[in-house]
């Protein structure tokens, strides 16, 4: 998996890119803007082919970390497959989903300096 | 199931309260029993209001009453149906065989109104 | 222009209980699934891409539509928070929208259109406003500059029913029928209007139809129905001999008996509802129920037979630990056993488990728990069906909720659990994330190898701590 991060402002931009499972699930649990509780993330998984629990459970746990819960992780872009590993598993219903990525930065903005 | 025998403008009309679910455990029970209230009056009204279920076979065990109170002339009236029962009665046409009534009182006047020959309409 | 569907759980959630075995937006108003009356609409009004959006599952809806070239548009689902406003919808499908006309269709709701009129050069001419609402929260808003100036001419009609129980199911399953085709475009074949016959329907001699009727596929009418006037009647569905059904509708995989009267009713499977006071009954029919029990059992044998193999497995191997544990664990007084009621598998039933309780602070309990020494009581349960091998936590029943919360879908009991399999958090509701998975996803084979994961991971957890 290959993960690029991007700032935006006072927002990070994490990329997934590849298969999150319970090999690259540690990567991305240490990735420095995932682990710091009060950075805002917004997670591009445009180009995430594949998602497992081990994976939901890193992302799921990553949100359980941040500080602000409702939207500490904002996701964009997933594709169809992904979205219905979210929704069998009823974990859409814990995050803010986007379809592009520029809107999801905005709404993070948004809510991260409506909470500050 | 409670039975007491009122008397209204000089007829005797037995008053079965009936309570719970009625299915097959106590249907052939209430078929038994009504044959006793037979003997005491062939006018009945089977208050429902507090009777929760009725299945097929309590249903038939309530029109296997009607058949034998037809038999000696006389007729089962109902009253008190709760909108479960009161679905059953109308899904198996058994509503056309029965005089229903909202309460028990209105049921036992009207064996007084209508001699008691009506197997009602 | 583009039209994006907003469906919130909570307003649709009686229909989930009334007819469980359909996604509520698949509920057949008139024998059309429900949600093609919004889809319609969208496309009268002349949309070219449509968004289900909804904050709960969608995936029956989605099998359903698929990607919507079956009605000429492109079809995307997302998903979506119940408190959502507008603007958050646009920035969640700003991609999607791109930068059309987009109009916002909210609510489980009925729309009463008549598609004889132009709605597309109405939603195209309309300035940015509420196209039109009701009070129980069904609206459909129009966002974006009008793209063609608004023409001369009478407006085309257009209100909403909420269908927020029977009562307006049953009205506007009715009105959908008796304007029929006129407004709508229904399903099945009419030779003259007010009656339409799908596909595979037998019907004897004696059988009398009154208009109106809507009748689905695979339907068998036999010796001396009545059908109608006003009768809806879903795909696979017998009507046995004499039966009468009016003003009623009844709906898929439904058997009605013989010499029944089914009159301002909504029968669904072997329910019986009354739309006006809302009351139910069961419609008994011994063969047919047992005809699908038994199914069922044989779709789940491998399953059990695993559990079961496993199971006598783990039985057999941990004989001797077990023996052994439980005899110095009770010496030392660290054995502490009492029986608790657990939700069964079954709705409305509980069964009684062993609840062991180790002293892990002291080492020899430390490596009983290690070894899952109190589970194995449970492990004989699995051998007699009660039980799963993998499955979910066993939940204590409690006296104030004798039921089983309606949203644990995907509970079963069982010695060992998921979460634990994938070191979840075993409690809460993130345990019920990964048994959802897994019940989407999993099969015997993959139940073994989580169960000895489970294990290895209750090894591992318990030893080091």
């Amino acid at each position: 998996m290959n993960i690029t991060e991007t700032s935006n402002g006072g927002v990070a931009v994490v990329a997934l890119e590849g298969r999150l499972d319970m090999l690259s699930a540690p990567e991305f649990r240490n990735n420095r803007s995932i682990i710091d509780p009060e950075k805002t993330v917004v997670l591009d998984l445009e180009k995430l082919d594949f998602l497992d629990t081990s994976g939901l459970g890193a992302i799921v746990g990553a949100s359980r970390q941040k500080q602000n819960l409702a939207c500490g992780i904002v996701l964009s872009c997933m594709n169809d497959k992904v979205r219905r590993v979210f929704e069998i598993t009823k974990v859409q219903t814990l995050f803010h989903i986007f379809d592009d990525t520029a809107a999801a930065i905005d709404f993070a903005t948004n809510r991260q300096s409506a909470s500050t | 199931m409670k039975f007491t025998l009122d008397n209204i403008d000089g007829k005797l009309v037995g008053i079965a309260e009936l309570e719970g679910r009625l299915d097959a455990r106590n249907g052939k029970s209430l078929k038994k029993i009504f044959l006793e209230w037979l003997e005491m009056t062939p006018l009945t009204v089977f208050d429902c209001s507090r009777l929760d279920f009725i299945d097929s076979s309590g249903l038939g065990a309530i029109v296997g009453c009607l058949r034998n109170a037809l038999e000696k002339e006389g007729d089962v009236r109902l009253a008190g149906l709760n909108a479960k029962v009161a679905m059953v009665f109308e899904l198996t046409q058994a509503k056309r065989l029965f005089s229903i009534f909202d309460n028990r009182d209105e049921a036992a006047a009207s064996f007084a109104a209508t001699a008691g020959s009506g197997t009602g309409q | 222009m583009k039209t994006i569907l907003v469906f919130r759980e909570e307003k649709f959630a009686w229909a989930h209980e009334a007819f469980p075995f359909v996604h509520p937006l698949l509920l057949p108003l008139c024998n059309k699934p429900y949600i093609e009356y919004p889809l319609d609409l969208a496309i009268l009004a002349g949309s070219t891409a449509v968004r289900i959006v909804c904050d709960g599952r969608l995936d029956a809806v989605e099998s359903y539509c698929e990607d919507g070239s079956r009605w000429g548009i492109d079809l995307s689902y997302a998903h979506m928070h119940p408190e959502d406003s507008d603007e958050i919808l646009l920035g969640k499908n700003r991609r999607f929208c791109g930068d059309e006309r987009i109009m916002i269709v909210r609510g489980f709701c009925f729309f009463v259109y008549n598609k004889r009129f132009d709605y597309k050069s109405e939603a195209a001419s309309l300035p940015e406003c509420k196209w039109a609402a009701c009070p129980a929260g069904g609206s459909i808003t129009l966002y974006g500059a009008p793209v063609t100036p608004r023409k001369d001419g009478k407006d085309a009609p257009m209100s909403i029913v909420p269908l927020d129980g029977m009562a307006n199911y049953y009205r506007a399953s009715m009105e959908a029928l008796e304007t029929g085709a006129d407004n709508y475009v229904l399903p099945g074949y009419g030779v003259e209007p007010g009656c339409a016959i799908g596909r595979n329907v037998v019907m004897s001699k004696s059988v009398q139809i009154r208009k109106p009727v809507n009748i689905g596929n695979n339907v068998q009418l036999l010796g001396d129905t009545i059908i109608g006037p006003s009768a809806i009647i879903g795909s696979n569905v017998i009507i046995d001999r004499q039966s009468v059904v009016e003003s009623s509708i009844v709906l898929d995989n439904t058997y009605i008996g013989e010499h029944l009267e089914v009159n301002g009713r909504v029968a669904s499977g072997n329910m019986l509802n009354d739309p006006v006071s809302g009351a139910s009954i069961v419609m008994e029919d011994p063969h047919l129920l047992s005809g699908i029990r038994e199914s069922e059992i044989l779709s789940t044998l491998p399953r059990k037979l695993t559990h079961a193999l496993i199971a006598l497995l783990f039985i057999v191997v941990l004989s001797f630990p077990f023996l052994l544990f439980a005899m110095l664990l009770r010496i030392g007084g660290l054995w502490k056993s009492s029986r608790i009621e657990c939700h069964s598998e079954k709705p409305g039933k509980t069964i009684s488990l062993d609840n062991i309780e180790l002293d892990v602070k002291k080492p020899l309990g430390a490596i009983a728990a290690a070894l899952s020494m109190d589970r194995y009581p449970m492990l004989f349960r699995v051998l007699t069906g009660q039980l799963s091998l993998i499955g979910s936590t066993a939940r204590v029943a409690e006296a104030k909720h004798p039921n089983t919360p309606s949203s644990s879908l995907a509970y079963r009991p069982a010695v060992f659990s998921y979460a634990e399999a994938e070191e979840w958090p075993t409690t809460g509701g993130d345990a019920a994330i990964v048994e959802r998975y897994h019940l989407a996803h999993s099969n015997a084979a993959a139940d073994v190898g989580l169960v000895f994961k489970a294990f290895i991971n209750n090894f591992h957890k318990k030893s080091s701590a």
